[in-house]
């Protein structure tokens, strides 16, 4: 096990460094330019050429990258163009949005998703079998943005249980009140994503109930719900653990999305203002951070995964598969 | 329903299980022919504005119209085609693309597999969107580049799954025999690998299929899609938020398209996975 | 298996509403009337904190006559008052202007507000690496000097008729205060709380303001991209008083309800379908006057506003002294624009590219043109550029044939005078009208002057002005003292109350 670990974390460091000169690259390629958004109707070329000497984006690529790289190495991601702040800490002081609706939402969907697939699965043509089914399906085929604006119409508009939007001045001081306002954004993605997980969650446990161990062990005279327990569960979660890490990432995604139709100060607005804006080092350090927790994830879903199942442990090669 | 026999006979199962695909090919086919039909004739002109601000639904406008008086049924119809285009579109890039990297990953060496193995993990740590996203953002917002975008980002996934199905079909024995017994590779790929991946790889693009359309609709509802007066679902969602209130239908009708198009593509994927997968289709 | 499923979802549930009913009450609703907290939804958050180093609109908007103050004030009405100038003399040849400071004002850090600032934070707006769109209105200046404990004596290379209304868009700030962007060191009447990038700014009363002292506590500005969401806000009470609403369809929700206050102020944003007008087929006066006259302007305001907003003939905003109603210049009429357009040698039309911006509400206008055009003949491909391509593409490299775009700003049909602005709009005539506008002896005749401006440009139809937004302020019904017209996008809270 521990060798396993040296290697994908080394292979982590690795994916990280490639990522961000990507990242870099790509960026940097794109058309527009940051000055932009510093100015206004009425800027003078001799305004724009001071701008952009100040932001350093009149360098060349090379000497770009390597400085950002460089402060990097010391946890400094720079200072963004725009509002001329740093962007690590305010990396930070999003992620106290941003991290507790992306758990909470997965926790919340792992939660229903679980239960209601095996449920689902354990009747597939029964009537709720087929209702489950029909929702996860419907679930999974709206788009995220939708069922956020349908959600605070009925639980805030109409019905005045939530705020719509926002998030409380002094954040996690007054935890009913925060966690108040990520309770729709909550219920938006965890809908989403337990309705995709729930698809797994089916039919996982599907493969469990058609398979021979479970029919020996009901035979031998275990309760349906005891051989789950002590046999299907660990069988099943093989398959759904292999998952998690890309659903976690998805669930991030949503977050990004979900954030801008709630108003909620976290990473994916912070990132959908930048893009609009070019600002790079905003851009560069939110994503780097995002792929690093992505990362993260997929070791985390792995290693879950050869621990569950002890077949994989014996499994030579070093990438994923 | 709720009085059907209720053993398992394996007939009984088949049935069931075509009628997923065929409940599939129904949805999808159902926005097909209105895309189809709005090629050839459409209740109002698009361009058409005077139908009067967010008239509501009546014999004039099944539908009602828009702040601009523009007729919402017709919007909707072209919106059907946008959406199929955009879905279509990038699943044949990713599909492309991605088939094309991952069989070249998966007959690879050693070592540059292991690079093909990083460099996708990477990849895939950014999810379709946020990629799209990133490759629209500064270039010029129209349907063309988003498609192009949503594909690219897509034939990433692709390219994952064919490597692991070519790695799992070579590691065969069969194919150890092909070897020896001196078939070439090319044939080897079409003969035993490409008949053995592509049902997996058939589930996996009507599920991509989806996720385009939503990717595109997405794009649109921020702006980054097809250029108006071209009535995307995602960008009609967008300019009918404002006006939810007064006129629901415009929120609600292409939410609605939009579920039964993507349902359908996924009642089709696992209609193909219970028709094609031979394990399930034993039991 | 049924009832752990139903324990499940019931406990989700649960907890979901438990959380609700905590956390909706937030607004301070039985706080004695001087301290109460006041919130103010906006679209506009801040850039950063200084509005001469790309702050932008929302900084404006949440500091200007409330973190930091002028040496005069432009009041809600568009009227100049003295501020933290107690008075100023102007010399005979309009060249010189000594300033006399108020006296006892301190900055919230405690320092007193000294010759030398005024004189620095001039400077700041006027300076090379500044993004203060108010550079250029400053440009004349030739030096500026502190004199004494209270004086300041600012010397002009030609006559500028505005300078004492473009003063009120500079703020006074600390000399010594080194960072803008993040903090401040006004002197005005609430100091900065914190600031929640991507969610709320608050500013808290300043007790040792130098006058009168803030009608209320404290204010949270709340910061919404989507129009939507803002009403929500309003709905939920999460937000007191919107600065501007977008949507007039929202307006339907609070229309009646005794609940809230619609006020319909004065706005200066314009929207524009801007020519290139040194590119074919716009450099044509009869092709300029004939898009214009087949656009029926009052059908797409009444599309897009829905009965709110006016129709505006020329750049000229009725805020502004020089107004005057140009809307009969270039009427609706569409055969009128078939013949101007076979007269100008295109009986059969023409196809163009219209740069039009994504975000609200270019593309449905621009999808309103197309429709309108077509009418006489003409087609318009509709190119969808962002913000910033917009900048580099239309505004910098003048690279495009038509675009819309919407111009906030009060008095600047100056930009018609500028033959190098976007638009390319070259008529000596204009240029040398506003020139001497600008160094005009007296209001009447810089106001006579720019009245002939505006007159010429619409009779030229450099631009089709399509029409002026309306400035839409929303209140709680308890709540009053909040300005209405938000001229330059000012927003003053200090008189607000709640009751």
């Amino acid at each position: 096990m521990l060798p396993y670990l040296l290697r994908r974390t080394l292979l982590l460091a690795a994916s990280l460094l490639l990522a961000s000169a990507v990242l870099f690259v790509l960026l940097r390629l794109l058309p527009g330019d940051p000055a932009n958004a510093l100015l206004s109707v009425g800027a003078t070329p001799e305004q724009i050429a001071a701008v952009r000497r100040e932001i350093g984006s009149d360098r060349p690529l090379t000497e770009q990258f390597l400085s950002w790289l460089g402060r990097m190495a010391v946890l400094d991601l720079g200072t963004s163009f725009v509002s001329d702040l740093p962007v690590g800490p305010e990396i930070s002081a999003r992620l106290v949005v941003t991290v507790p609706l992306t758990l909470l939402a997965f926790t919340v969907s792992l939660l229903v998703a679980v239960p209601v697939g095996f449920v689902a699965a354990h009747r597939p043509r029964s009537w709720y079998g087929a209702l489950l089914n029909g929702v996860s399906q419907l679930g999974v085929a709206v788009p995220v943005f939708w069922i956020g604006m349908l959600l605070a119409t009925v639980f805030s508009l109409h019905l005045r249980w939530l705020p719509a939007g926002g998030f409380p001045q002094d954040d996690w001081a007054d935890p009913a009140g925060a966690l108040a306002s990520l309770a729709l954004p909550v219920a938006t993605v965890a809908l989403v994503m337990s309705a995709s997980l729930i698809r797994y969650v089916r039919s996982a446990a599907l493969d469990v109930l058609d398979s021979d161990y479970l029919r020996t062990a009901r035979a031998l005279g275990c309760s349906l719900p005891g051989a789950m327990w002590r046999h299907g569960l660990r069988n099943a979660a093989v398959p759904v653990v292999s998952v998690l890490g890309l659903e976690l990432a998805t669930t991030f995604l949503g977050a990004v999305v979900v954030e801008s139709v709630f108003a909620l100060p976290g990473l994916g607005s912070m990132l959908v203002r930048a893009f609009a804006q070019h600002d790079y080092p905003v851009i560069q350090g939110v994503l780097v951070v995002g792929t690093l927790a992505v990362l993260l994830a997929g070791l985390l879903a792995d290693t879950a995964q050869r621990i569950i199942d002890p077949r994989l442990r014996d499994t030579a090669g070093g990438g994923r598969w | 329903m709720a009085s059907a026999p209720r053993e398992r006979g394996p007939g009984t199962k088949r049935r069931v299980r075509s009628r997923t695909l065929a409940a599939g090919c129904a949805l999808v086919g159902a926005v097909a022919l209105t895309a189809l039909v709005s090629l050839v004739w459409l209740p109002y002109d698009p361009a058409d504005t005077s139908g009067g601000r967010l008239a509501p639904p009546g014999a004039a406008h099944p539908l009602g119209t828009d702040r601009l008086g523009r007729d919402l049924l017709t919007q909707v119809m072209i919106g059907a085609r946008i959406a199929l285009a955009a879905g279509l579109g990038a699943t044949a890039v990713g599909g492309v693309l991605g088939v094309a990297a991952g069989l070249a990953g998966g007959f690879a060496t050693r070592w540059l597999d292991d690079a093909f193995a990083v460099l996708s993990d990477i990849l895939i740590a950014f999810p379709v969107l946020l990629l799209a996203m990133l490759m629209v953002a500064a270039r010029q917002a129209s349907l063309g580049p988003a498609i192009l975008a949503i594909g690219l980002a897509m034939s990433v996934t692709v390219a994952r799954l064919t490597r692991i199905l070519v790695k799992r079909v070579l590691a065969q024995d069969f194919i150890t025999a092909a070897r020896t017994s001196g078939t070439s590779w090319p044939r080897i790929t079409v003969e035993h690998v490409l008949p053995n991946i592509w049902p997996t790889l058939l589930v996996s693009l009507a599920l991509h299929l989806g996720v385009a359309v939503l990717a595109e609709a997405t794009l649109s509802y921020l702006g980054l899609g097809a250029a108006p007066p071209n009535a995307s679902w995602g960008r009609m969602l967008r300019e009918a938020q404002t006006t939810a209130f007064t006129a629901p239908v415009g929120v609600i009708a292409p939410g609605v398209l939009l579920a039964v198009l993507v349902v359908g593509a996924n009642l089709v994927a696992d209609g193909v996975r219970d028709v094609a997968d031979p394990a399930r289709r034993r039991s | 298996m049924k009832t752990p499923k139903k324990c499940l979802i019931g406990l989700v549930v649960g907890l979901v509403f438990t959380l609700a009913s905590c956390g909706l009450e937030q607004a301070s609703a039985g706080a004695p009337p001087g301290e109460a907290t006041i919130g103010v939804g906006s679209m506009y958050e801040p850039q950063n904190l200084d509005n001469a180093g790309g702050g932008g609109q929302g900084a404006t908007e949440a500091l200007t006559g409330n973190v930091y103050e002028g040496l005069f004030r432009l009041t809600d009405e568009g009227r100049v008052e003295n501020l933290l100038a107690e008075s100023h003399t102007v010399s005979p040849d309009g060249l010189t202007y000594t300033f006399r400071i108020r006296d006892g004002v301190t900055f919230h850090s405690g320092a007193p507000l000294t010759p030398d600032d005024v004189a620095h934070s001039i400077r700041r707006v006027t300076a090379a690496a500044s993004t203060s769109s108010r550079r250029g209105t400053l440009d004349m200046i030739e030096s500026i000097a502190g004199s004494g404990r209270d004086t300041v004596v600012v010397k002009l290379s030609s006559r500028s008729i505005s300078f004492v209304y473009n003063l009120s868009q500079v703020w006074i700030v600390n000399d010594a205060h080194e960072d803008l962007s993040a903090s401040e060191d006004g002197t005005g009447p609430y100091r900065l709380g914190t600031w929640k990038r991507g969610s709320s700014l608050s500013l808290d009363r300043f007790d040792g303001y130098w006058g009168r002292k803030a009608a209320n506590a404290r204010v949270v500005f709340r910061y919404f991209t989507d129009a939507s969401a803002l009403n929500n806000a309003l709905l939920t009470g999460a937000v007191d008083v919107v600065t501007g609403m977008q949507s007039p369809d929202a307006l339907a929700l609070f229309d009646g309800d005794p609940g809230y206050r619609i006020s319909n102020g004065k706005s200066t944003t314009k929207l524009l379908l801007a020519f290139n007008n040194r590119r074919a087929p716009f450099d044509r006066m009869l092709v300029r006057r004939a898009v214009s006259s087949a656009i029926d302007e009052r059908k797409l305001l009444d599309s897009i506003w829905n009965g709110y907003g006016s129709m505006i003939g020329s750049m000229v905003p009725p805020t502004d002294p020089w107004y005057e109603d140009l809307t009969h210049v270039n009427p609706y009429d569409v055969e009128l624009a078939r013949r101007q357009l076979a007269e100008a040698g295109y009986p059969r039309g023409f196809t163009f590219t219209l740069d039009t911006p994504t975000y609200d509400p270019h593309p449905t206008v621009a999808a309103f043109v197309k429709s309108e055009l077509a009418k006489i003949g003409i087609t318009v491909e509709i190119n969808m550029v962002t913000a910033d391509e917009w900048y580099t593409k239309v505004y910098r490299n003048h690279d495009f044939t038509a675009t819309l775009q919407e111009h906030v700003n009060d008095r600047d049909v100056r930009w018609y005078g500028d033959p190098g602005f976007y638009w390319g709009y070259d008529n000596p005539q204009v240029a040398r009208e506003v020139k001497r506008a600008e160094r005009a002896g007296t209001v009447e005749e810089q106001t006579a002057l720019l009245r002939k401006v505006g007159r010429r440009i619409a009779e030229d139809a450099a631009s089709n002005w399509l029409f002026l937004y309306p400035q839409i302020v929303i209140g709680s019904s308890g709540v009053s003292g909040y300005p209405v017209n938000g001229l330059n996008a000012q927003f003053y809270v200090y008189d607000i109350v709640k009751r």
